[in-house]
């Protein structure tokens, strides 16, 4: 769970019951439709005997007693060893030395494994040693740990969309049977199992995290006698209408001008585009097509299709109206969200699941308790690429942005069996299925991603405000489980193409194109070009691999 | 003033004034510039005592705006709270502290002795390597200060990785020697230049060697713009970034990295930031308060013939 | 080969035949060690040997041999004469071997297609990256920038040189106010653009945007125009180095003899006049100096940008150390992005060759 989500659970006294989007919070029922996963409607799994050790997990520090510490960590690490134990022995692999290569990010990701596998090479005898990385340097070592062959790490910490570069590559060991036992896949949520995680029908991912953009809106510009005297917007074409509408309006809560939509119109090292596809998922991602950005016969970009484009036309004509706030042209991402969003600037969003509670438990937020959430709004038409045309049905197309991070083991260990025994037991560990449950309900970086973690009783009993839980948390499984989420190629270089398309909005929102379409098609034939520079046959094969078909 | 006695009375008095505006104007603009340089530095310093209300409010003055609180520097572990606590956080800081100490020192050393006995040889002699003479040979080495970083990055990745010297301090050290040789060379030729040649020869005539009359005459003269030297690329080689942040992951890291790397997801803690931006410029503030008359000799050499 | 040195010194070395074959030796046969170790190395890498070859040390260690004794064999065959080339020769063989190496390879890696991503690794694609290069419009719009950067130095130079005339003058507490004045330069780039990039310009709570909306700017935005933008990168730019042309330019100023002033001032001249015909003139070397090192540091100009615009809006602020830096590290694509760099280089080496030699005939007129 993010750290602010937890922060905002400290001061869950101060919240009152908000209206849930859709009002499904149910897991079971959401999962019910997830047909694009494999175990469609698979229950939530419980394992009686577990209870009482999830429950008392969830106390180690307890709620409102401060942010975890590595005492903490390594006690949970300890309690949850259990799994471990009884596929390895005591000292079972005196010796082995492992190096785990993850991020640096302040008292998360990395800063928890060591405590958690502390217990871990006490009980093994293994020893781990850390490579910590800055986000921002992630992909360039990453990428150039691959070109140069320095793979100098056995155990890593992965975003699946690098799972063209690395699995793609041979570079990652099979997950051995034993650890899929241990783990409990089934119990992932929808658009996490396979294909995600798995490269021509091998499996290789432990997930740890799940990511998602949701909806986030300011509640007091809508319904009755607000501001926009209209109700939330369900679609995008609503969306955009309010944007407009909103000019010359003021704020209700911060008494200076309103806003409605903020697009980031910045880049942010690839990650700015995810914003451009939030749009783009609900015109472009048909439903009976799993394929959205390419195609996936011959890789010839759909960016420049008219879904696309009109995504882009839809920002073009916000900026033309002057909706935006000041200066939006050198907004990345973390500015609208973090500077303007949660500063009282603009009444819409979409963020990963973090950004509605951190309004709340931020002391420099001023929208506090005005914030709700939803899935990625609809589309009252949706493009079909096969046949060309639009067609004049509601559309739902949750953007599943990054889709979380994972752990993979490296194909460096295979030669030795016990090394890589060592190394996935390690990585099984931290997949655990209630240390997992720890991990999203504290401060960790990472969000819930099993189905068991959406049993708000859990939450409610560690001392969770449950109206907050199922607000929140709903919004993240109805987006997970979503039937026509869209999913991110997990091609090599995917990287790259948001990269490059990133500069080129730039251009065109900066009013140097003369039009969405030729914006568009710049995009599209830089993106033949990287996919002609990495070779277009492997890039077929692998877009098919990875969309499973 | 002797020229006082060319004035009348009247016209003195209009020069007094004239005089006084001039002074108002020279100090105002002097009080001015010192804002603009020092105003950063202070807004960074107090920042890392600041919580969020305060930043986002725009506060300024400790005590005054806002009470100071050690929220930043809890972030490092450097916080008296923290003093006496193992700390893994400080320890992270202190390696990266450690590493650009090491680097840079030992970059510069290395950079002003190679230096020095070039700038030396290029100042005494002359040479003939093939077709390079001495002008031909001091545009060589001086010209490796045009070479923009970007076209050695990928070449150094790859020759690193054969060598075995991907993040490890000697890496960064050659490296950077590399880097600050063209200004070492630079302000040491003009500084020997500046020494008269019948110093060494009266030396030679004694029946000293050459590199007895360089050891032993031409370097305790030329010691203040070694100095000098030394702390330019002291200061050039801590700042820097590009080749650290691609040729160290773990071991070498350096604190302009780490400082880089502060950012993720969740958006800017200003505080942390400030702290570790604090703590990355403060040895720089104190070797320029303390060794300025230094570094401007240094940077007087290299400018006036 | 010594005639014209500026230390005369008459040595009369007497090197005999025995002499001159061991340094000859030395210098041979530790290069016989040297082309060894490389072939060995190059054999080990193709996997002709059935040795696993951990890295290229050998051929390092052999080349720091081979330099040793290269420097050795100088005094062996050459006596005082050797000493002296032995001032440097060791700066020269650790230029050659870090720079003109690292160069050969990026000239290859530059003729190539190397996409960190695609499987194949590097492919040799002639002048591929160069027709690619000349329609890419974001190098040329890259370029386009640095010349408007380049064009600021004037700015700047004027700024320091009215700092430095007024620390000429006589003031009171004229050390306190340089090392204040130095302080910027001391500061790491990192740091500046996030504490005074980032915090200092945020568009509501930053000092700077109080302050232009107390002067009357009622929506302050520094990065929202492309004008605008470039103008707040090269202020703070120019923020940061200012204090190194100022020194410079305070050094001239006081290596002017006095009496030379003093004698303008009797003759009557105004300050005004003094200045343009006695003081300008006597600190156009130092100026041209201060100017040309100036701009071969804003050349590299990069950091500032990569932290704070990302070369945006719309790539007004971008400039060519920064665009191939996203080319490279956000796209992975080396081969490219290398030969970016090269044309850079050269261009770079033709305008500052170009820019001194006309420095050189301006100065010393050749009649």
């Amino acid at each position: 769970m993010k750290t602010s989500v937890y922060n905002y659970m400290k001061r869950a006294g101060k919240i009152q019951r908000r209206d849930v989007l859709k009002g499904l919070g149910a897991t079971g029922t959401m999962a019910a439709f997830s047909g694009v996963a494999t175990g469609a409607g698979v229950r939530p799994v419980w394992a009686a005997s577990h209870d009482s050790l999830r429950a008392d997990i969830l106390k180690i520090p307890g709620v409102g007693m401060g942010s975890p510490t590595d005492p903490d960590w390594q006690k949970v690490g300890e309690m949850c060893l259990g799994p471990i134990k009884e596929v390895v022995s005591e000292g079972e692999f005196f010796g082995v030395e492992l190096t785990f290569m993850g991020l640096n990010n302040q008292n998360l990701h990395n800063f928890l494994f060591r405590g958690f596998l502390k217990p871990w090479e006490a009980y093994t005898g293994a020893t781990i040693n850390w490579i910590d990385l800055a986000q921002a340097d992630y992909n360039a070592r990453l990428q150039q740990s691959i070109a140069t062959g320095t793979v100098d790490f056995d155990i890593i910490e992965m975003g699946a969309p690098f799972e063209g570069d690395v699995l793609g590559r041979g570079m990652a060991s099979v997950m051995p049977d034993w650890v899929m036992d241990v783990i409990d896949m089934d119990d992932y949520v929808g658009y996490l199992k396979a294909p995600v995680g798995t490269w021509d029908g091998k499996t290789y991912r432990i997930s740890i995290d799940g990511d998602c953009h949701t909806f986030a809106y300011r509640t007091d510009y809508f319904g009755d006698g607000s501001v926009t005297g209209r109700d939330v917007p369900a679609t995008w074409q609503e969306i955009n209408e309010i944007s407009m509408e909103l000019k010359g309006k003021t704020d209700p809560l911060t008494g200076l001008d309103a806003h409605g939509y903020l697009d980031p119109l910045k880049g942010w090292g690839g990650f700015g585009f995810y914003f451009l596809e939030n749009r783009a998922a609900a015109y472009a991602k048909h439903p009976n097509d799993p394929a959205w950005l390419f195609d996936p016969d011959t890789m010839k970009p759909r960016v420049n299709n008219p879904a696309w484009v009109q995504a882009i036309q839809d920002v073009l004509d916000l900026i033309e109206a002057d909706a935006y706030p000041a200066d939006q042209i050198n907004a990345d991402p973390g500015t609208t969200a973090f500077q303007q969003f949660l500063a009282g600037t603009g009444s819409m969003l979409m963020w990963w699941g973090d950004v509605g509670s951190n309004a709340r438990t931020s002391d420099t937020s001023v929208v506090g308790d005005v914030v709700g959430f939803g899935i990625n709004p609809a589309s009252d038409r949706v493009y079909n690429a096969a046949t060309g045309a639009w067609e004049n049905t509601m559309n739902e197309a949750p953007n599943m942005a990054y889709i979380g991070w994972g752990v993979y083991v490296m194909a460096t260990v295979d030669s030795d069996s016990k090394r890589q025994k060592a190394a996935w037991s390690a990585a099984a560990h931290l997949g655990g299925k209630d240390l997992s449950l720890w991990a999203s309900a504290y401060p960790s970086g990472f969000q819930p991603y099993r189905n068991s973690h959406f049993n708000y009783d859990e939450w409610e009993e560690a001392g969770y405000d449950r109206a907050f839980i199922e607000d929140y948390l709903g919004s993240n499984a109805d987006s997970y489980n979503h039937p026509n989420a869209a999913i991110e190629p997990r091609i090599p270089g995917i990287f790259q193409y948001y990269s490059v398309a990133e500069d080129e909005l730039a251009k065109g929102f900066a009013g140097q194109y003369g039009s969405a379409q030729e914006t568009a098609d710049a995009i599209a034939a830089a993106w033949e070009n990287i996919t002609d520079q990495i070779g277009r046959e492997q890039q077929i094969a692998l877009y098919r691999a990875s969309l499973g078909l | 003033m002797a020229e006082q006695i060319f004035y009348d009375h009247s016209s003195d008095l209009s020069h007094k004034a004239k005089w006084y505006a001039g002074r108002v104007a020279v100090y105002g603009i002097l009080i001015f510039w010192t804002v603009v340089c020092l105003f950063p530095i202070y807004w960074t310093v107090t920042t890392s005592f600041k919580l969020a209300p305060n930043v986002m409010q725009g506060h300024m003055i400790p005590f005054v705006d806002f009470w100071p609180a050690w929220k930043g520097w809890d972030s490092l572990g450097l916080s008296p709270r923290l003093a006496g606590q193992e700390s893994t956080v400080r320890e992270e800081f202190l390696k990266r502290f450690t590493n650009s100490a090491i680097t840079s020192v030992s970059a510069s050393v290395l950079a002003v002795v190679l230096g020095s006995l070039a700038a030396y040889g290029l100042s005494r002699f002359r040479y003939k390597f093939g077709f390079m003479r001495n002008p031909d040979i001091s545009f060589f080495f001086l010209s490796q200060l045009i070479l923009p970083p970007v076209v050695l990055a990928l070449p150094f990745l790859v020759l690193y990785r054969s060598l075995d010297l991907l993040d490890t301090r000697i890496g960064l050290i050659l490296l950077y020697t590399l880097t600050v040789l063209p200004i070492v060379i630079w302000i040491m030729r003009d500084q020997f230049q500046s020494i008269p040649v019948e110093l060494e020869e009266a030396a030679l005539v004694d029946g000293l060697s050459i590199w007895q009359a360089f050891l032993t005459i031409v370097m305790p003269i030329a010691l203040p713009g070694m100095v000098a030297a030394f702390i330019l690329s002291l200061v050039l080689t801590w700042n820097e970034y590009f080749f650290a942040a691609l040729l160290t992951s773990t071991d070498a890291k350096t604190l302009p990295v780490m400082v880089a790397s502060q950012t993720g997801s969740q958006g800017i803690n200003w505080w942390a930031m400030a702290a570790l931006s604090t703590a990355a410029i403060v040895p720089l503030i104190i070797i320029g308060v303390v060794l300025e008359r230094f570094i401007i000799k240094g940077m007087a050499a290299g400018a006036v013939k | 080969m010594s005639q014209g040195d500026l230390l005369h010194v008459v040595t009369g070395d007497d090197i005999g035949e025995r002499r001159r074959f061991i340094g000859k030796a030395l210098i041979w046969g530790s290069f016989a060690v040297v082309v060894a170790a490389f072939s060995w190395c190059a054999l080990a890498q193709t996997g002709y040997l059935a040795w696993e070859l951990a890295n290229w040390r050998p051929a390092l260690y052999a080349y720091l041999l081979w330099a040793t004794c290269l420097c050795i064999a100088q005094v062996v065959l050459h006596g005082e004469q050797g000493k002296r080339t032995l001032f440097v020769l060791p700066a020269t063989l650790f230029v050659v071997a870090m720079v003109i190496f690292p160069l050969i390879f990026a000239l290859t890696l530059a003729f190539s297609n190397w996409n960190l991503s695609a499987f194949e690794g590097p492919r040799f694609n002639g002048f591929d990256n160069v027709r690619q290069m000349w329609t890419d419009p974001f190098y040329w719009n890259a370029l386009k920038n640095m010349v408007y950067y380049t064009l600021a130095i004037l700015v700047e130079y004027s700024i320091a040189f009215g700092l430095a005339l007024i620390m000429a003058s006589q003031i009171r507490a004229r050390k306190f106010f340089r090392v204040a004045f130095l302080m910027p330069l001391m500061l790491s780039p990192v740091a500046v653009s996030w504490m005074v990039g980032k915090s200092m310009l945020e568009i509501r709570f930053g000092p700077i945007s109080r302050l232009a909306r107390w002067l009357g700017w009622d929506r302050p935005s520094f990065f929202g125009d492309p004008e605008i933008a470039r103008l707040t990168i090269m202020i703070m730019d120019a923020w940061t180095f200012i204090p190194f042309m100022m020194i410079m330019l305070l050094a001239g100023l006081q290596a002017i003899p006095r009496d030379i002033q003093e004698a303008a001032r009797v003759d009557g001249a105004s300050g005004w006049r003094s200045f343009w015909e006695v003081t300008f003139p006597l600190m156009l070397p130092v100026s041209l100096t201060a100017i040309l090192i100036r701009i071969i540091f804003k050349l590299k100009l990069a950091d500032i940008i990569i932290n704070v615009t990302s070369g945006g809006p719309g790539g007004a602020t971008d400039s060519v150390t920064s665009f191939i830096f996203r080319e490279y590290r956000d796209r992975s694509n080396v081969g490219y992005g290398t030969l970016l760099a090269i044309v850079y280089l050269v261009l770079i080496v033709v305008a500052i060759t170009v820019f001194m030699k006309a420095v050189d005939r301006w100065m010393n007129p050749r009649y």
